[in-house]
């Protein structure tokens, strides 16, 4: 199965059906199909051929799906990109994967502008309004024309399922970001096997709050067009009372948020004055929610299936889930691996762990990805013959339900975002006087983690002049909330920075 | 200062650093121009709070009191007159 075919098959089985709605506008699949077949074939005008790569920089929206499918019918690789980067972030992945073309918003012209030229992969941009805004030095075309005056007929291309069909950009450990690279078997693996446990149809309504460049976002879309269901778009969870009432008008079947959305909707929100009807089910992934929350969440909607899950992009989205059932009992777990996944904890020595000893979560199923993009050590140190290895700790119960302990690499979680401290912390080393400096995760009632900085300097830090370097150089979601000058961090014998001594002397302070 | 310059500088130095004032328009959409999102809502929220002497309501949390320095400014107005 191409995953392309999804909108193809639905265009036929329900062509006047919702497939997406936003801020009012709505598309049913046969126009889903139609547009998307007129951008694919001015793509393939363009001379795209098939394995380039094209870059998405819209917010999500029906033009994102539009361009989604768009690229994957000419034969194309999708790489959605997070709007919130900045220009270092843009030249470093579009020069990681010689992005041939790109599809963007208007938000993202000033952007464009300022790296375009660093990029000599690039052809082409598509604006989703005017082109005239772009520099005359760049093949630009506008997506109203190509919606105008294209061929809505469907393009005649060929690719595997072992071909790739995305790339998603997730921060490496390292620093620099690691193109996770999944086909369209793995993603069609993973998105049936999401549809079996949530028992999703052609009747169910999604509410989309999480952007779609995120994997767990992207699996939001794609298990949607693969039932012929509907996707309510809204990127305003920044006002989440906006969402509930669209949720109420919509009548939407599912809701789906990282732990920060629901720490915001308990405690910023007007939740407990909805009843929500339709509302058959929720999901939460990205992160440890703490067992309060969640109870809380139960205590706020009764009659709703609460379903956690755990991933990675690297799984295509999906590892494990628990049962809803299970929730009160099992609180904690992150449940058994889902359908046609082969989930093992394994002991350093690669022997399978007894129950209740810890070891690393390995992984095996057909939505593992391919590897990292243009990055063979990287790939070859997680993929092994027995599967991905996650770095991630866990122990399982007598009944082989799984307990995340800790995640074996560093990576913050903040919010819906996954951040290297590695990358701010090279940032931090720019601006003159700093020595050294220590990025850690901090416990967060909202954001689940929040980002603070230790920073050894010569002399005074001026923190306003430092903030502005980190806001120049960083995308906002990757700025430390606090930063603190300290003489000295604390090392280990082999002079490794002990940031769990850093994130505990936190917590105390923060106790006291 | 007057509560719009406050506002106004409270954005550009926090979600718009090394962006031109005039970039920001008093009546533009903090959310429709990429400025601000739900964790940047929540800093403007303390910053209301901590200046301005009120506490913002779980259910005047929307765009028509929060999406623009002019609707931030009469969103304060309001409240102090209340």
């Amino acid at each position: 199965m191409l995953i392309h075919h999804y909108l193809e098959e639905n265009a036929a089985r329900f062509p006047y059906k919702d497939a997406a709605i936003h801020l009012g506008g709505r598309i049913n699949y046969l126009g889903l199909e139609a547009a998307a077949n007129r951008l694919a074939n001015q793509l393939l005008k363009l001379n795209l051929h098939p394995g380039d790569r094209v870059g998405i920089l819209i917010e999500s929206s029906i033009n994102y799906i539009i361009a989604y499918f768009a690229i994957l019918k000419a034969g194309g690789i999708v790489v959605g990109l997070n709007s919130q980067g900045t220009a270092r972030d843009f030249r470093n992945i579009l020069s990681d994967c010689s992005v041939t073309g790109l599809i963007i918003g208007k938000n993202a012209v000033p952007v464009i502008k300022e790296v375009y030229h660093d990029i000599p992969s690039l052809r082409f941009v598509v604006a989703e309004d005017r082109a005239e805004h772009l520099p005359k030095d760049i093949r630009a075309l506008s997506l109203v024309d190509i919606q105008l005056s294209g061929d809505p007929a469907r393009p005649q291309t060929s690719r595997q399922e072992t071909d790739p069909a995305q790339i998603i950009y997730t921060s490496g450990t390292t620093g620099k970001p690691k193109g996770v690279t999944l086909s369209h078997r793995n993603l069609h693996a993973n998105t049936s096997s999401i549809i079996r446990y949530l028992d999703l149809n052609a009747e169910d309504r999604v509410m989309a709050i999480l952007p779609f460049y995120y994997s767990y976002g992207n699996s939001l879309l794609l298990t949607h067009m693969a039932v012929g269901g509907s996707l309510v778009i809204d990127g305003r969870f920044a006002y989440p009372n906006v969402i509930l009432e669209i949720m109420a008008q919509e009548r939407v079947t599912g809701f789906s948020g990282v732990p920060s959305t629901f720490a915001i909707l308990m405690h910023k929100s007007n939740i407990r004055n909805y009843r929500f009807e339709h509302l058959r089910y929720i999901t939460q992934a990205g992160g440890p929610m703490t067992p309060a929350l969640t109870q809380k969440i139960m205590e706020a909607l009764p009659h709703i299936k609460i379903y956690i899950m755990y991933g990675q992009t690297e799984a295509s989205a999906r590892l494990s889930y628990l049962e809803p059932e299970k929730l009160l009992e099992k609180i904690g777990s992150i449940g058994k691996a889902i359908p046609g996944v082969e989930l093992t904890i394994k002991d350093e020595d690669g022997r399978i762990c007894p129950p209740g000893k810890v070891g690393e979560i390995v992984a095996k199923g057909d939505n593992i990805m391919m590897g990292y993009w243009n990055n063979p050590e990287d790939t070859a140190r997680v993929l092994k013959p027995d599967g991905l290895h996650t770095g991630d700790l866990a122990k399982a119960d007598e009944e082989g339900y799984l307990y995340i302990v800790s995640r074996s690499s560093e990576m913050i979680k903040s919010g819906a975002h996954r951040i290297s401290p590695k990358e701010i912390e090279e940032v931090i080393a720019e601006f003159a006087g700093v020595i050294e400096s220590a990025v850690v995760g901090v416990p967060d009632e909202i954001l689940g983690e929040a980002i603070v900085a230790y920073i050894v300097a010569k002399g005074e830090i001026d923190q306003k002049e430092l903030r502005k370097h980190l806001r120049a150089n960083l995308a906002p979601f990757k700025i430390p909330r606090e930063i603190y000058q300290v003489d000295a961090l604390p090392k280990t014998e082999s002079g490794k920075t002990k940031k769990y001594e850093l994130v505990e002397k936190y917590k105390t302070k923060a106790r006291a | 200062m007057e509560a719009v310059q406050q506002i106004r500088n409270f954005i550009l130095e926090n979600f718009m650093i090394g962006r031109p004032a005039e970039e920001l328009g008093d009546d533009d959409s903090l959310l429709d121009k990429g400025i601000i999102d739900s964790t940047g809502v929540l800093e403007l929220v303390s910053f209301i709070e901590s200046n301005f002497g009120f506490t913002v309501e779980d259910n005047e949390l929307v765009p028509e009191n929060l999406d623009s320095v002019n609707r931030i400014a009469g969103y304060i107005g309001r409240k102090k007159n209340s």
